[in-house]
């Protein structure tokens, strides 16, 4: 039997993050290791080891992987046959007929089709956007189609026919003839019910794509876990699915490690009381952003992956090319920060890895945030004169000290992702001064402050174990799936019994795995938000909780959402364009994220401040001041409820906080850090 | 054409770079409020717009990343509507709108909304959004008018005019606009989102003024001038001095007149080159004129893609660059003559003939003649329930090859970057059934490399009285082959009616169509690269579109 252990393990690409969580420990167990591209399932039970746990420890593992995001970005799929309407094959080549990039000729302007043509096949049967009928299927046409899809060598196919969203039966009538001879089958009307042909076939083609290799990893992991123990992974839209659910909508696992992360900040948001948080988690060379309003993370239906269109309920993360490892460069009196990266390999010039050119990491080495004297990643060793050595040509071509241009670094890479802070913020129509900023991940602890400064946010969170914060939110994961579907019902042509069909089917079909977990139908908790526009428009508005039973409150809620956003409403006719559900498991009183381990064991605030538990004291660089001594604390040994003025450093064992004068750091008795940035809001 | 002064106050390179961003973010910005919120399908489906930031003398300082040919307009749009309109007259909250193409403009549909950003009481910058609107009024719905001959018969004709106040809409004014465009209310919607994305970025623009100190921020933005001037004379510099001439032409006049030359003579001297139009043709009868604007925006458009892809678009980019035209010529054609179509069409002919001139400095940096024509087919009618529609749809083609890879199939290029609209929205949204949309197979022109394949459109009537205008070009003069390679396929439109007869309509057509009549696009192939034997590739005629011409009919496929 399991030991109840509730584990959540995050693979990313370079690490793998674990909290194990015990209803009888008060303490979470934490670790980092190395993944292990090569064989995932033991880099999985390495994780596990690393936390002193075997398998049957556990009783509820779950799961985020970048698995099918790798595949995707590095177009490692498999050879997929594509069914279309006859005269719509070519979808996939058309696109939407725009340039990838303005002003490069030499760059291919469309990513190819992911289907070639040779692979593409065409059936006679067509539908209208009302789904009327207006060509029947041939059956024996099709016996003709199926058989050259057979002869192809397609691994797995995808079938997107016409306005499917508005009617499946004839994607429905072929995926059942289809599974007889191919196990990997992707319908249209399934992954993405929602008009617009290029999207909706690109992202069942990517569907498709991806299914044979999440089907054999959720096999291997399957067959290594004992039995009486639960296993889930992570999806895109921020809650966990069984593998059942993602050998058939393995898109989920698309964003598997950002939505943990994100999870995890909304759950902190919700505990801490914050009504708006832009959660903030850089890394090596990218970063991500998202809103979380009310504790729930923002989520979007429409984004793409590697070039590739993919539209399906996903957390709202907006990713920069900025991070640790982007490089600096003077460019015609400007100082231009990334979007080129040193990567992991050569890395920073800091690393001593044969880098040589200067980093955002090697201005935060400069500037003394990181400690010389740590081991990173196991292996690697800090040399602040290597990171010297490639910011002093800058310096100098500036007319700066070396300490000023690492500064301007960190300045410049700030910009960069205030403008994702902003993307996030204006889409949604939110004043990001109102936000407060959760940073976790590597680097984000490092940049917090600077950052929310720029953006004139007052107050920063740095959540307890913010290293480890997507195993954190897989840990404290609760069961959920969601779809959106098309509808396009006018408000003067109000169907209330059409909508309930609809809302009842979708609301069905995403409980059918809750209800196989053993949840009884009428318990699972059903958020619903309607996209309404102007008749007219083509962006709809998300009204979170919608009164679909009134259609005069929704009015109401439409026209307020629409004038917070853009200043002004009319009276004109709107429709309701789709729907999305997102069904869940009742909230049980499931693990919160557990208190990290030197804070409760710490007693209420007493005495003075600061030094007292202060490791060391080193310069540190803060604007154009030049180096002042800086205390650097241990984060386990931070007492709760004491404040902190900047400036201050605090450590764990894998990241940097960094507190500048004028801001202030106190931690709370979970062992969340606190810190007012000095603006005032 | 150049901003004044080009001496900078000291900015350092942090500061400047911090100040960069945020403005183009703020650009940016604006283009996304307005795809959200509008109402017409060509904003919101096919993203026809654009949005900038200008200094307060009107010259560029911040892009979004929008359209070229509209990007190149708005250089110029503010400067020419401050020789109208003094800074004096100008107020905080006021929203002033305009669309004559010779206050620095390219044609009417294009509405510019220009709001005045004032920092202590001082007008410091200039948002603009440039929408294009589905139709400006004039003879036919969609306001483009395939026979017009004159600039009246094209639509309203907006003159600096104050649609909003401090106060809000200035209603009398709001009202005289719309009481002379199609789909009033769709209209309005269009208005106030464009109103709403220049408010937008006149706070954010407020706030960076507040954050930096007004001084800075001018001197952050005399420094990205000069930024933008020393990267055009690096690109310049790398162009071999000399003497390059080059031409294209145009299909027609737009009114049964044959080809119209637009003809270009480069001289390169250092960092500086002068663009001599005044060879090209007399300006056209028919709507094919267009602005001088248009002509800078083209020349800027193929020195950046050519020569310095990375040049920061702004006020200073043009300091070394001098563009000629002649007065009474196409390019040049002065307030009364017609120009909906040059705007898309001449612009691409005027990209072609630089790009043919500079041919003779490496090949292999230029693509072979790919659509260079918007491609536009417009169906204007009223739908069932009276209200008036129109379907704006532009069909890319396929991009010429390189001297290292295939052209790639239907695509939009150069001056242009506007999407499709979806047969599922089309379908849904107009009484029009799409029956077929494939690639045009063997529409790409041979060569080493082969040009990408053109698109097969096939749209079905599904109304009694629907008007169906064209404004195409490359339909008698094919996208050219570079280096021996071959032309691709022209463009051709043609109606197939109830009865099965066939008409193959002009590249400038408003003809009206009934229930059932089917309109098929088949736009031009690319033009291959090198020479064909050299490749040892078979020799495919160029434009055998074999599974183009079948027809099926009634509703059975």
């Amino acid at each position: 039997m399991s030991g109840g252990w509730r584990v959540g393990v995050d693979v990313g690409g370079t690490f793998t993050d674990v909290v194990a969580v015990h209803g009888a420990h008060r303490d979470a167990r934490v670790a980092k290791v190395p993944s292990r591209s090569d064989d995932r399932v033991a880099g999985l039970l390495a994780a596990l080891r690393a936390v002193g746990l075997d398998w049957t420890d556990v009783e509820d593992l779950v799961h985020g992987t970048t698995l099918v995001t790798n595949a995707i970005v590095e177009d490692d799929l498999a050879d997929v046959a594509l069914i279309a309407t006859r005269g719509f094959s070519d979808t996939l080549d058309i696109g939407r007929q725009n340039r990838r990039h303005l002003y490069r000729l030499d760059l291919p302007p469309k990513p190819a089709p992911q289907v070639p043509a040779g692979r593409r096949f065409e059936v006679s049967e067509r539908l209208d956007h009302d789904g009327r009928v207006l060509a029947a299927m041939d059956p024996r046409l099709v016996e003709d189609t199926l058989r050259q899809v057979e002869d192809s060598g397609a691994e797995a196919v995808a079938v997107s026919l016409l306005h499917s969203y508005a009617n499946p039966a004839h994607e429905e009538a072929l995926g059942e003839r289809l599974r007889a001879r191919c196990p990997f089958v992707a319908l249209s009307n399934r992954i993405n019910p929602e008009a617009r042909e290029y999207e909706r076939t690109a992202t069942t083609a990517l569907s498709a794509g991806v299914m044979p290799l999440a089907a054999s990893y959720l096999d291997r992991l399957e067959a290594a876990k004992p039995a009486g123990s639960r296993l889930h992974l992570f999806h895109s839209a921020g809650g966990m699915a069984s593998p059942e659910a993602l050998r058939e909508l393995p898109l989920g696992l698309a964003a598997s490690g950002p939505a943990a992360g994100v999870a995890a900040a909304g759950r902190v948001a919700a505990d801490l009381g914050i009504g708006h948080a832009i959660s903030f988690d850089m890394g090596g060379t990218t970063t991500d952003v998202c809103l979380v309003f009310d504790g729930e993370a923002q989520i979007s239906s429409d984004r793409s992956l590697g070039d590739r269109p993919l539209r399906q309920p996903m957390v709202a993360v907006e990713s920069i090319g900025a991070g640790g490892g982007s490089v600096a460069r003077l460019d015609h009196g400007a100082l231009a920060v990334g979007p080129e990266s040193a990567g992991a390999d050569p890395g920073p010039a800091c690393y001593a890895r044969g880098g040589d050119r200067p980093t955002v990491s090697d201005a935060n080495l400069v500037l003394g945030y990181m400690d010389s004297e740590r081991v990173i990643g196991g292996d690697i060793r800090l040399d602040p004169g290597a990171a010297r050595a490639v910011v002093a040509p800058l310096a100098s071509a500036m007319d700066m000290t070396v300490e000023e241009a690492a500064f301007g670094i960190v300045r410049v890479a700030n910009a960069t992702m205030l403008r994702a802070l902003r993307r996030v913020t204006v889409e949604r129509g939110i004043d990001g001064r109102r936000c407060t900023l959760l940073a976790f991940g590597g680097a984000g602890p490092m940049h917090a402050v600077e950052l929310a400064r720029a953006f004139s946010i007052a107050t920063v969170v740095i959540p307890a174990h913010s290293s480890v914060f997507s195993a954190l939110g897989c840990a404290g994961a609760g069961m959920s799936y969601s779809q959106q579907r098309t509808l396009r019902m006018a408000v003067d042509a109000w169907d209330a019994a059409r909508l309930d069909r609809v809302r009842r089917a979708l609301k069905s079909r995403l409980a059918a795995p809750l209800v196989a977990a053993g949840c009884r139908e009428g318990e699972v908790e059903v958020e619903e938000v309607a996209a309404i526009r102007y008749c007219g428009q083509s962006y709809a508005i998300e009204i979170a909780d919608a009164p679909f039973d009134d259609p005069h409150r929704l009015t109401r809620a439409f026209l307020d959402r629409h004038r917070a956003l853009y200043g002004f409403a009319t009276e004109e006719p709107w429709e309701l364009v789709s729907i999305r559900l997102r069904v869940s498991a009742p909230s049980t009183d499931g693990p919160r994220p557990p208190a990290s381990r030197g804070s409760t064991e710490s007693p209420e605030s007493t005495g003075s401040a600061g030094e007292a538990s202060a490791v060391r004291t080193l310069p540190c660089t803060f604007g154009t001041g030049g180096p002042v001594p800086t205390p650097r604390h241990a984060r386990a040994h931070l007492v709760a409820g004491r404040a902190l003025a900047g400036p201050v450093v605090v450590e764990d064992e894998w990241s940097t906080v960094v507190v500048p004068p004028g801001a202030t750091l106190v931690a709370d008795k979970a062992g969340h850090l606190h810190i007012a940035t000095g603006v005032n809001a | 054409m150049n901003p004044t002064g080009n001496t900078s106050a000291a900015v350092d390179p942090v500061t400047l770079e911090v100040i960069r961003n945020a403005l183009s973010a703020t650009a940016e910005e604006m283009s996304l409020v307005v795809m959200r919120s509008a109402r017409s399908p060509l904003l919101r489906e096919a993203g026809d717009l654009s949005s900038a930031l200008t200094d307060a003398d009107g010259h560029l300082i911040a892009q979004g990343r929008d359209i070229p040919m509209h990007l190149g307009v708005m250089s110029f749009t503010v400067r020419e509507f401050l020789k109208r309109v003094p800074k004096a007259r100008l107020a905080p909250g006021d929203v002033w709108f305009l669309n004559l193409p010779e206050v620095g403009g390219n044609h009417l549909p294009d509405v510019k909304a220009i709001r005045p950003v004032f920092v202590d009481g001082t007008v410091v910058a200039f948002a603009v959004n440039l929408a294009h609107w589905a139709d400006i009024g004039g003879a036919v719905p969609g306001s483009y008018v395939a026979g017009a001959v004159d600039a009246w018969q094209e639509g309203l004709r907006i003159p600096p005019f104050r649609l909003f106040d401090a106060v809000g809409p200035v209603r009398e004014n709001l009202d005289m606009v719309l009481a002379n465009v199609r789909g009033a209310q769709e209209r309005e919607g269009d208005i106030l989102a464009q109103m709403a994305a220049t408010r937008g970025a006149e706070e954010q623009l407020q706030r960076i003024f507040a954050e930096h100190g007004a001084d800075t921020v001018l001197a952050a933005i005399a420094a990205i001038h000069d930024r933008a001037e020393a990267q055009m004379r690096e690109a310049l510099a790398a162009i071999p001095d000399g003497v390059y001439a080059g031409e294209d032409w145009l299909d027609d006049d737009a009114a049964q007149g044959g080809p119209v030359a637009v003809r270009v003579r480069v001289t390169v001297a250092g960092d500086r080159a002068t663009f001599d139009f005044s060879d090209t043709a007399d300006a056209a009868r028919g709507p094919v004129n267009t602005t001088p604007f248009i002509a800078a925006a083209s020349v800027f458009y193929v020195v950046k893609a050519l020569f310095g892809p990375d040049i920061q678009p702004s006020g200073g980019c043009y300091r070394p660059l001098e563009i000629v035209t002649r007065p009474g010529s196409l390019l040049d054609p002065g307030p009364e003559r017609p120009v909906v179509g040059g705007n898309h069409e001449t612009s691409q002919r005027v990209a072609d003939a630089v790009f043919r001139a500079l041919e003779p400095t490496g090949p292999e940096r230029l693509s072979a003649g790919g659509p260079t024509t918007s491609g536009l087919v417009l169906f204007g009618g009223r739908r069932a329930d009276g209200a008036w529609t129109t379907f704006y749809e532009t069909h890319g083609g396929g991009e010429g090859a390189r001297h290292d890879r295939d052209g790639a199939p239907v695509v939009r290029v150069h001056m242009s970057n506007v999407m499709n609209t979806p047969a599922e929205v089309v379908e849904a949204e107009y009484p029009i059934r799409v029956e077929r949309q494939r690639l045009r197979s063997g529409s790409g022109g041979a060569g080493r490399h082969r040009g990408g394949a053109g698109l097969h459109r096939a749209y079905r009537v599904l109304c009694d009285d629907m008007s169906v205008t064209t404004m195409f070009e490359r339909r008698v003069v094919p996208p050219y082959g570079l280096q021996g390679g071959e032309p691709g396929a022209p463009f051709r439109v043609t109606v197939v009616r109830a009865d099965d007869s066939r008409l193959d309509l002009p590249g400038k057509a408003n003809i009206r169509l009934d229930r059932d009549d089917v309109v098929i696009v088949e736009s031009c192939g690319g033009g291959g690269y090198g020479s064909p034997e050299a490749a040892g590739s078979e020799r495919r005629p160029a434009g055998d579109s074999s599974a183009g011409d079948s027809m099926t009919t009634g509703g059975t496929m």
